[in-house]
């Protein structure tokens, strides 16, 4: 299969050109097949938040090449990445990040409004993605109404909004008790599993790991460990 | 992003706000409805202006006075020095064709007289046939001084309304009665050949209702009658005014009157000479005055309307700061930085035109409540509405664009981090 993203010899330093200058991802190399459901393990300091943000096109290396799905983004300007944010990734935020004050729905329907879907399609497509995360009938709820982990399924269905290359999950179930994150972890692997969608899992918890195809570990800015667990991902 | 998605979403947020939204619209409220009124009370005040101008002739009407000489030997007037019946006559005759009607008057006196147990205070003015013209009234019973009066100095008067009511229960039963006065200490008996009544609207009918009855108590007896009881023999006058049949040109006119006075009746004059004012020229030095007035005033509340703009700045930075993450959400989700920009400036421009549609309407009420209380109504030129909402739309983009282009180029690292 293609790989969805490959990373070869990303550097990310910053301060750059002060006596401050501060390295930190030191070369990475990382490939990820289309399809996989990958995590990205690490303590904090390792430099995952870093590379979350380069893997999301929110940040830019300062070193290396990464082309995610056939794009070099090393050459894009700040409106065409807003552009590849998206149309080609889907972000879920450990704090869930629903705009307050705007029905689950219209959350939903969010990134299809900045990709210029009609109204009409808008809504069918947010119909579709709600009743995919079990929450149809919460679709007018506002997101104070919302408990976390339904607030976490809203944003799981906006993340699909645009049918992203690829979903970035920052520690889904970092905010959520077990049970919740149970729910939210199944999420994507139905999402996974029945979709194909490319998943790649930023966390801390080993356990949650575990239950991806690959586990990527990242210390000090270096890749340290890339294991592959399930025996799917294996017979690739 | 469309226009009509980014109004949806500033009127959500305005409405999540609603205390905030308000206060700083009453910032640009007050500019707005300020600048209305202000216009709507131009209006009338120009309306009214313009009937007074109107009723004494508009552009027909030429007022000839005594002025220095610009070589002037002396700064004060001679009895000598005033124009004569003689050169009023001349003027008459040699430009009878132009000439409608010539109003004069020979000055006033205070006079008194008793009614029951009181005393009332009367004006004395002696006026000619034509000064009915220049006097804003109407003669609402009887007659007016005539020519006839004048020649024989007659002992008549015309007197007001509110007089005649007062005096004899109403204008038809004072008409042949004989009005008697104290003036310069000599009795007076006077016959009451006429009635009149103000013709005003607006402002000036306010003003004289203001005034109450000070207004009311002009008697016009003929000057010569007035000339008299001065004592004097010939009357002379310090001005008066001629109104020009139509299509006579009032300047080539004047100037032409003017020289004929000039050259034979001033020229050895070491002082003074006759000088004129077309209406024309009377309307536009009262416009000019007015434009004045309303320029300060317009500048006092474009003052007003730049604090309520700064008022708009200051809440939008309070809300991009705010809503510093959920901008930062925004642009992961793939918000172009214009999309950010828009919708802020947007907001803003919402704020200030919700701020000043309810201006203006409130402009036109408080602008109207005035109009009622002077008894005239006026609306705003539709040009200082589409002023009005150019201008608050201009304020919305004006100071929503710095706190808009903040938010645009916020980090969206930064912003997502921002607790």
């Amino acid at each position: 299969m293609n790989p969805i993203i490959s990373m070869n010899g990303i550097v990310k330093s910053f301060y750059i050109g002060t006596p401050n200058e501060l390295e930190i991802l030191h070369g990475l190399n990382i490939e990820v097949p289309e399809g996989q459901f990958v995590s990205i393990v690490g303590a904090s300091g390792s430099g995952k938040s870093t590379l979350m943000n380069i893997i999301g096109a929110l940040d830019r290396q300062t070193a290396g090449r990464y082309i995610l799905d056939g794009i070099d983004m090393s050459k894009q300007d700040d409106s065409a990445l807003s552009g590849i944010r998206n149309k080609k990734i889907g972000f879920v935020f450990q704090t869930f990040n629903l705009i307050a004050r705007t029905s689950a729905m219209k959350n939903v329907e969010l990134p299809m409004l900045y990709a210029g879907v009609r109204s009409k399609e808008r809504t069918k497509r947010a119909k579709e993605l709600l009743e995919m995360v079990e929450m149809s009938d919460r679709s007018s709820h506002m997101p104070n109404e919302l408990s976390g982990g339904q607030k976490q399924r809203i944003a799981i269905a906006r993340a699909m909004a645009n049918d992203p290359a690829i979903i970035l999950a920052d520690e889904p179930t970092g905010a959520l008790d077990s049970k919740t994150g149970r729910l939210v972890m199944d999420i994507f692997h139905k999402l996974h599993k029945e979709q194909g969608k490319t998943i790649v899992l930023i966390t801390h918890n080993p356990e949650l790991a575990e239950e991806t195809d690959r586990i990527i570990t990242l210390s000090d800015g270096n890749i340290v460990g890339d294991r592959v667990v399930s025996e799917e991902a294996a017979a690739e | 992003m469309n226009l009509g998605e980014n109004i949806k979403l500033a009127l959500a947020s305005l409405k999540a706000n609603k205390m905030r939204a308000v206060l700083t619209m009453l910032g640009i409220i007050i500019g707005i409805s300020s600048v209305i009124m202000i216009a709507t009370m131009g209006n009338i005040m120009e309306n009214s202006v313009m009937d007074i101008f109107n009723s004494q002739g508009g552009s027909n009407l030429v007022g000839f006075q005594i002025t220095m000489k610009r070589d002037a030997v002396r700064n004060y007037y001679m009895d000598t020095d005033l124009i004569t019946e003689e050169m009023v006559e001349s003027v008459n005759e040699r430009f009878a064709d132009d000439i409608d009607v010539v109003s004069m008057s020979g000055g006033s006196e205070s006079a008194s007289m008793r009614f029951h147990r009181e005393d009332l205070d009367l004006m004395v003015y002696g006026v000619n046939p034509g000064y009915i013209r220049q006097s804003m009234t109407e003669v609402i019973a009887g007659r007016y001084i005539s020519e006839k009066d004048l020649d024989k100095r007659g002992s008549v008067c015309v007197i007001s309304d509110k007089q005649a009511n007062k005096l004899y229960g109403s204008p038809r039963e004072a008409l042949g009665k004989t009005l008697s006065f104290n003036c310069m200490g000599t009795g007076y008996d006077l016959t009451v050949v006429g009635v009149y009544e103000y013709k005003l609207n607006g402002l000036m009918s306010a003003m004289v209702n203001m005034m109450g009855e000070d207004w009311n108590n002009e008697v016009y007896i003929p000057y010569t009658t007035l000339a008299k009881m001065e004592g004097i023999n010939e009357s002379s006058f310090f001005y008066f005014y001629i109104n020009i049949n139509n299509g006579v040109n009032a300047e080539k006119f004047a100037s032409s009157v003017r020289d004929y006075i000039n050259n034979r009746w001033y020229r050895d004059n070491d002082s003074i000479e006759v000088w004129y004012q077309t209406g024309e020229s009377q309307m536009s030095m009262m416009s000019e005055v007015m434009g004045i007035i309303s320029t300060v005033i317009s500048v006092i509340a474009g003052i007003s309307l730049l604090v309520g703009g700064i008022g708009v700045m200051n809440i939008m930075l309070v809300s991009v700061t705010e809503r510093t993450r959920e901008i930062g959400v925004r642009k992961a989700l793939g918000a172009p930085n214009g999309a950010i920009r828009s919708q802020f400036i947007i907001e803003s421009v919402i704020i200030c035109l919700i701020g000043g549609a309810i201006g203006i309407v409130l402009g036109i009420l408080l602008g109207n409540i005035a109009g009622v209380i002077i008894g005239t109504m006026a609306s705003p030129s539709a040009g200082s509405i589409v002023l009005a909402v150019t201008f608050s739309m201009a304020i919305g983009v004006f100071f929503g664009y710095y706190p808009a282009n903040r938010a645009a180029k916020l980090d969206p690292i930064e912003a997502l981090r921002y607790e």
